[in-house]
């Protein structure tokens, strides 16, 4: 099976089981989606839905059971270790909840820290577009300031920028408003926004939080690790509605 | 291709510079032995003698150089191991953003090697300072004759050339724990790792109880022939030494963190206790290294304390004159006091190691600290947890090195002079003993205040929030 060109994170009769016999749990179960070009997509479901199973394995992070996973065209579940670090140094991007940035490096620093970790030299094209998106994050008169020095919401900020920075495949977000005020949050959901819209920057949410999701153009909710819906966007009071249904069904 | 930077693996430069004091005290060492075994040998030149003298020194001084370099080794192993276990969390983010851990592994091993090299030329340089200096007094005020000293011995440009590989290896060994922290971690959020559970080999094993046996042997059959006589039952001895205790430093692992886990529960069950006791025992790779590091300059400082004695102890049954009774008695006390002073050195590297590995250790543990005073611990209860931790880790590489001390003491003087002497002495050296364990005291309290005083100096809250 060949994932199309434009299909950046795909899926295919995923699934992940930790432990074996009686104990066996199946995170990820039959789990089929395609992410296409572009876009901003949130996971959503209850604790334990298999949300953190689904990033890990887009990831390259965590080996799957049974399945196919594709991550910009090249196939992650035949990778090697060292293989999948160099797909995600060159095709994924990440946001935290907690931010992770090295606090010893400047804000300017933190950003270009993929560019330095791949050992490659910053073209001019890319240079621009580190200043234009450090521009269009308000950092840009805060390059020299170390993480500690300024609040959650620009510390997200920084990290977006990082995730942006080298043009990866795909961003996935892992909660990434977790850590902030409501204010900060709805800054941070309207960038994640503007980089799928403007720059056309395909980007996978995971997220509790309706609200969050509300941001997103398409709504995936999983449930006891099976994909149980695939909507397009949706207001936080629908997504609210789906999941209490899903919380109530499952209890 | 270029490696990331090293300061994003191993922290600030403040943060290794244990590596680099430790490498400038053996450079300082190694520069300052040199050349006082340039001094007495180009001295006995000038003078018209044979410089025999000159020979057989440099060669102790490299043999105890050699020593003092080991032992810092340990010191940098270790020390390099606790620096980044304290920052597995940020490797991992960096390992998930696309560094892969063996160019980090590298990045570390190159940090501190620079660090190491700066230290250890920095060292040779002022210990050739002193050494010149003082060989100008002395020859001025015209207790040496004139001749071609050397400013800088070749053999101390050597001895900073050694001590720096030598880091560049312990840094390896220490960055293994890099190889722990994997891309998954830097999402889960979760900040403890996972302990290090790997066994001791079977081949490690065979060569700890092969080289043990071995050496335990040798040592036997030195004491024999000490009994007959002549001089080959010290070599003996020396070489038996020298095996067993390359034995004991490689299964160090199987014994020592049952040794500590064995001190600490005497220290009592009250809550602080036994935290402390886990805690020593938390990581039984940096707490056998931690300790051994100690072992081996008190087991140096003990034999030959312990040796001399029981030269004397021997010396006062054999048949001399009162005259020659006091002058044997003179020079094998003086002569004890400088090679003392001398091997006390190593110990001196140790306990640096030591201190340092304590408080970078408890400074990792602010988070957990921080969660102890929320649960109830008082401020005081905290440093006593601390402070127990560090009794435990040093009473037990003192108990330990004392005990090796005094047994190898014993059978270097046996292998020595058995034959002049009725039965087996023992030598027991008060004076260095109480010493020891008043270094020992010393030692426990400079590794236990600063860091308790910092980690109870930090509200609780604050504690919990920082998430390292």
């Amino acid at each position: 099976m060949d994932s199309s060109p434009e299909s950046v994170v795909s899926f295919h009769s995923v699934s992940k089981v930790y432990g074996h016999g009686g104990g066996a749990v199946r995170a990820l179960d039959e789990v089929t989606v395609v992410v296409p070009r572009g876009g901003f997509t949130a996971v959503m479901g209850p604790s334990g839905s298999g949300k953190s199973t689904f990033m890990n394995v887009a990831a390259g992070l965590d080996d799957i059971t049974a399945g196919e996973v594709y991550v910009a065209g090249q196939p992650l579940h035949q990778l090697d270790d060292r293989a999948r670090t160099v797909l995600r140094r060159s095709h994924v991007g990440f946001v935290f909840q907690s931010f992770n940035l090295v606090p010893t490096l400047d804000v300017r620093e933190n950003v270009l820290l993929p560019f330095e970790l791949a050992g490659r030299r910053l073209s001019a094209e890319q240079q621009a577009w580190v200043e234009h998106l450090l521009a269009v994050l308000g950092l840009a008169d805060r390059v020299t300031h170390r993480p500690g020095e300024l609040s959650g919401g620009q510390q997200q900020r920084v990290a977006i920028a990082r995730a942006l920075a080298p043009r990866p495949s795909v961003v996935l977000a892992d909660e990434p408003t977790g850590n902030l005020d409501t204010r900060s949050s709805r800054e941070v959901l309207g960038l994640l926004r503007t980089a799928a819209r403007e720059y056309g920057q395909t980007i996978v949410m995971v997220s509790h939080d309706p609200v969050a999701a509300s941001y997103a153009d398409r709504v995936l909710v999983l449930a006891d690790g099976r994909l149980v819906g695939d909507h397009g966007a949706m207001s936080p009071q629908q997504i609210a509605e789906l999941l209490i249904g899903f919380e109530v069904g499952v209890a | 291709m270029k490696g990331p930077r090293s300061d994003l693996v191993l922290g600030s430069r403040r943060e290794v510079r244990t590596v680099g004091l430790v490498a400038g005290i053996s450079g300082c060492y190694a520069s300052v032995l040199m050349s006082a075994a340039d001094l007495v040998s180009v001295d006995a030149r000038s003078a018209g003698s044979h410089n025999a003298m000159g020979v057989v020194l440099s060669v102790v001084a490299t043999v105890f150089i050699a020593v003092a370099v080991y032992v810092a080794a340990v010191v940098i192993a270790n020390g390099v191991d606790t620096v980044v276990a304290g920052r597995l969390r940020q490797i991992a983010v960096l390992r998930l953003l696309g560094a892969d851990a063996r160019s980090l592994r590298t990045a570390v091993v190159r940090g501190a090697t620079t660090v190491a090299l700066t230290g250890a030329v920095t060292g040779v340089l002022l210990g050739a300072l002193v050494g010149d200096v003082v060989r100008s007094v002395l020859v001025a005020r015209g207790s040496l004759h004139h001749g071609d000293y050397a400013w800088l011995p070749p053999l101390s440009v050597l001895a900073a050339v050694v001590i720096t590989l030598a880091a560049a290896v312990a840094a390896w060994v220490g960055s293994r724990i890099v190889l722990r922290a994997t891309p998954a971690q830097a999402l889960l959020g979760a900040a403890v790792p996972p302990p290090d559970t790997r066994r001791l080999g079977r081949a490690r094993r065979l060569a700890t109880f092969g080289l043990i046996g071995f050496g335990g042997l040798v040592l036997v059959l030195a004491a024999a022939l000490g009994e007959g006589g002549g001089g080959a039952g010290f070599l003996l001895a020396a070489f038996g030494a020298m095996v067993s205790g390359t034995g004991i430093l490689i299964g160090a692992r199987l014994v020592v963190p049952a040794l500590v886990a064995l001190a600490s529960r005497l220290l009592g069950s009250d809550p602080p206790s036994v935290v402390a006791a886990r805690n020593a025992v938390r990581e039984p790779g940096r707490t056998t290294r931690s300790t051994m590091g100690l072992v081996i300059g008190v087991t140096l400082v003990t034999t030959f304390a312990a040796g001399f004695d029981a030269l004397r102890t021997a010396a006062h049954s054999w048949d001399l004159t009162p005259h020659q009774q006091v002058q044997t008695d003179q020079m094998l006390h003086y002569t004890s006091v400088i090679m003392t002073c001398v091997v006390a050195v190593s110990s001196a590297i140790a306990a640096v190691g030591f201190v340092s590995t304590m408080s970078l250790s408890v400074i990792q543990r602010t988070r957990e600290i921080g969660l102890l005073r929320a649960l109830g611990f008082t401020a005081r209860q905290v440093r006593v947890m601390i402070t127990k931790e560090s009794v435990a880790l040093s009473a037990t590489a003192v108990g330990f090195g004392m005990a090796l001390g005094l047994v190898y003491g014993a059978l270097g003087a046996q292998s020595l002079v058995g034959f002049e002497t009725d039965g087996f002495v023992w030598g027991v050296p008060g004076v260095v003993l109480a010493g020891i364990a008043v270094a020992g005291v010393l030692l426990v309290l400079a590794a236990s205040w600063v860091p308790s005083s910092r980690a109870v100096a930090i509200a609780p809250v604050e504690a919990l929030r920082d998430a390292g």
